[in-house]
């Protein structure tokens, strides 16, 4: 970015009111994301959006690029695809096992089927930092 | 009564009364319409990508950016660009898939 282009990127819409969220259902993630974040002492990470083929492995690349894979945990949704995969590092994993993660699936599965993104992200995360416990 | 106020009664008032009533439904009615998700429809949008803090994970490095920033996930849900996407995924790869564990899920 140019310094001329510095006012003007200002004014204009953030990219995120693009997505599928408003504003108010953005601030409930993000108070979800930190409360998860402080109380578990992992890393927990949401992203939104169409996964290539095949979706597993797409999004195990994402969660790659976090900054410290093993304690990260990423939810990945696509609502085109219908699609949620929810991929828990190797050090994650001891805290949040398996079958643990798939109940928590199931139930912001069954938020998405009726409609409510933001209510499933919101409450899969919920569950999952109840399910690893505090740090 | 002439022809020219029967007419105006019988079809202008109706017509006054539709455009009153229809018009702003119709433009505030298709705008919230494109935001609400619903299964099964399709629905286009800018994929997002949230962290808590992405700047207080990793001070020093670029690293902290790439996942932070929308960037990344930007590209990977563009067919067009889906190519360049999985390249810099690939050069991401830090643990080797298989290590990694959670769930899938569909509705």
């Amino acid at each position: 970015m140019t310094v001329g282009d510095q006012p003007r990127s200002l004014t204009t819409r953030p990219e995120v009111l693009d997505g599928p969220f408003t504003t108010r259902q953005l601030l409930r993630i993000d108070e979800a994301l930190r409360l998860a974040d402080s109380t578990t002492g992992l890393t927990f990470s949401v992203y939104v959006g169409d996964l290539d083929e095949p979706v597993r492995q797409h999004a195990e690349k994402l969660h790659a690029q976090l900054p410290d894979p093993s304690r990260s945990v990423l939810v990945a949704v696509s609502p085109n695809q219908r699609l949620l995969e929810i991929v828990t590092g190797a050090e994650a994993r001891k805290r949040i096992p398996d079958r643990d993660a798939k109940l928590a699936a199931l139930s912001m599965v069954a938020a998405f089927s009726g409609g409510d993104l933001a209510g499933g992200i919101v409450s899969g995360l919920d569950q999952l930092a109840s399910h690893a416990g505090r740090s | 009564m002439s022809v020219l106020e029967t007419v105006g009664i019988f079809v202008g008032i109706p017509l006054l009364i539709i455009a009153v009533i229809g018009g702003p439904a119709y433009v505030s009615g298709g705008r919230a319409q494109s935001k609400r998700y619903r299964p099964g429809r399709p629905f286009t949008f800018t994929p997002v990508w949230f962290l808590s803090a992405p700047e207080r994970l990793h001070p020093d490095g670029a690293r902290a950016l790439t996942a932070g920033e929308q960037r990344p996930a930007l590209a990977a849900g563009e067919p067009s660009q889906g190519a360049a996407s999985q390249e810099t995924a690939r050069q991401g790869v830090a643990t080797p898939l298989g290590a990694t564990g959670g769930a899938s899920d569909r509705w």
